[in-house]
């Protein structure tokens, strides 16, 4: 070639450019990081837990850098609609209250609720089918986390209890001990992890069937973002998919329980 | 974002069935922590070092520790101990109710005494060395002369601390209560508008302390009625 230096200098400059292309853009994500085992701090400080796993996954499909930030969960939306970061990857459930202010991706976690109480106590609050029975929560005392799906249903469903609110589950499993509220309803698999296997738990247990209502609790846990940005909620939408058919996603969950915490059907487009 | 101003109409009736709550919250502390104050007042100026001694404990503890932080040890740390909840105080500390009046009443208790004490000292050597020229014993001096003369010296800082009281009151919503600022909370976590929800609270909290400054005043006037005429 006759201008070796142009040569060199034009290489030069589509390197440039496919390494300006390629530049990786960096996605800040919301979470509790107090969520064990969904998003939660190890001993050494690592952020670590499914959802963690899953903004990883995901990250790596779309060629994107992560920031976590860690946000109080009742100040979560607010939080992301005042831009203080871009996704929220916190176990938040897809419901239609919250499409109002924001939107989601497709699900990649089920999204379900269970009762726990005294072990040895006989509360029978629901019958055999898994239905509520009204009359035996009179006087009975139940403990949630503000602004939960969980609250939701407890107003729908059974408008009688007494409801108390707190605002995180570590004071809900501390007034269930202490014996303040007769019976709480969180997430099953939390719950397991963090109470009923420990030390503190073992004179409790799960006093209902799964709840799943999906007009409360909607079709599971979703990737929440900023309402006007289809194309990136298209690209997580597509790489929760993979996730799910290269059987990632099992293998998060596999971790942490001994079974799959997601449907399969969620996998197809 | 925008400024959503129906919902301040509509978030401020939710939030003033909360009003109740506040209400009991600060006059029930408020008396019980004006009778606390007066006790540790008396223990503090008695001259017996065992009394003094522990009233000035509890001062240095409940003033030089943050008011949420006592109300967390009672809340969730006292019934820790099987033997608070097997004993008789437990229907009261089972309630988030009694453990924010506990709190309240221990931590304005020790500010107030303070305050007390304060006028006490404010009064004049004079009007003493009158009362004893006029045969008065201690305890006489001090219920006629001491005591109305220390309750008007007292009085503008104690309407401060009434104030702070009322404010503190917001602190219950951390252990579930669903006073003012508990609804507060429950409106924003389900409308996720923390701006129009919490400016519609500060504007109610801002009336009541109005209220609460225009009765101080007035009290003081009256009490103030011979000095002042």
């Amino acid at each position: 070639m006759k201008f070796p230096i142009l040569k060199s200098l034009a290489v030069g400059a589509v390197a440039l450019f496919a390494a300006g292309s390629v530049q990786a853009e960096t996605l800040r994500v919301g979470m509790e990081c107090t969520y064990a085992p969904f998003n939660y701090r190890t001993a050494d400080g690592e952020l670590a837990g499914y959802d963690v796993d899953v903004a990883k996954g995901v990250a790596e499909i779309i060629g994107a850098d992560l920031e976590f930030v860690c946000q109080q969960w009742d100040g979560m939306i607010p939080a992301l609609l005042a831009n203080k970061f871009d996704l929220i990857v916190a176990s938040m459930s897809i419901t239609n209250t919250r499409l109002e202010k924001i939107d989601f991706s497709g699900p990649y976690r089920d999204s379900i609720g269970r009762l726990i109480g005294k072990a040895d106590s006989d509360l029978n609050l629901f019958d055999d089918n898994g239905a509520p029975i009204a009359e035996n929560f009179k006087g009975i005392r139940v403990g949630l986390e503000r602004a939960s799906t969980y609250e939701n249903w407890f107003n729908a469903t059974l408008p009688g209890a007494e409801i108390v609110l707190y605002d995180g589950s570590e004071p809900l499993y501390l007034d269930l001990v202490n014996g303040r509220v007769d019976v709480i309803m969180t997430n099953p698999m939390k719950a397991q992890l963090r109470f009923l296997s420990k030390e503190a738990g073992n004179k409790f247990a799960f006093v209902s069937p799964a709840i799943s209502e999906v007009e409360f609790f909607g079709v599971g846990v979703g990737i929440g973002l900023r309402q006007g940005q289809d194309e990136l909620r298209e690209r997580l939408s597509a790489a929760i998919r993979e996730l799910i058919n290269n059987g990632s996603l099992k293998e998060y969950a596999l971790k942490i329980f001994p079974f799959q915490i997601h449907n399969d059907e969620w996998g197809k487009s | 974002m925008s400024f959503d101003l129906s919902l301040i109409y509509e978030s401020i009736p939710r939030m003033l069935s909360g009003i109740g709550i506040t209400f009991q919250l600060m006059f029930l502390s408020g008396l019980l922590g004006l009778i606390l104050a007066v006790i540790l007042l008396l223990m503090r100026i008695s001259g017996k070092w065992y009394l003094s001694w522990p009233a000035q404990v509890h001062i240095y503890i409940f003033r030089g520790t943050p008011i949420l932080v006592q109300i967390f040890i009672i809340y969730y740390g006292l019934p820790q101990f099987e033997f608070i909840r097997d004993s008789v105080f437990w229907p009261i500390l089972r309630e988030p109710f009694g453990c924010a009046v506990l709190a309240l009443t221990l931590n304005t208790g020790a500010y107030v005494s303070e305050i007390l004490r304060g006028g006490v000292l404010g009064v004049d050597r004079g009007i003493l060395e009158a009362g004893s020229a006029l045969g008065l014993s201690a305890r006489q001096k001090f219920i006629y002369l001491t005591t109305p003369i220390a309750a008007r010296l007292a009085l503008p800082a104690y309407s401060n601390d009434f104030i702070s009281l009322m404010k503190a009151t917001s602190l219950a919503s951390t252990i579930t209560l669903l006073d003012m600022t508990g609804i507060a909370r429950t409106i924003v976590a389900q409308t996720f508008a923390p701006y129009e929800v919490f400016i519609s609270l500060a504007i109610i909290y801002m009336i009541l302390t109005w209220i609460i400054q225009k009765t101080f005043g007035r009290i003081e006037k009256y009490l103030s009625r011979y000095v002042n005429p």
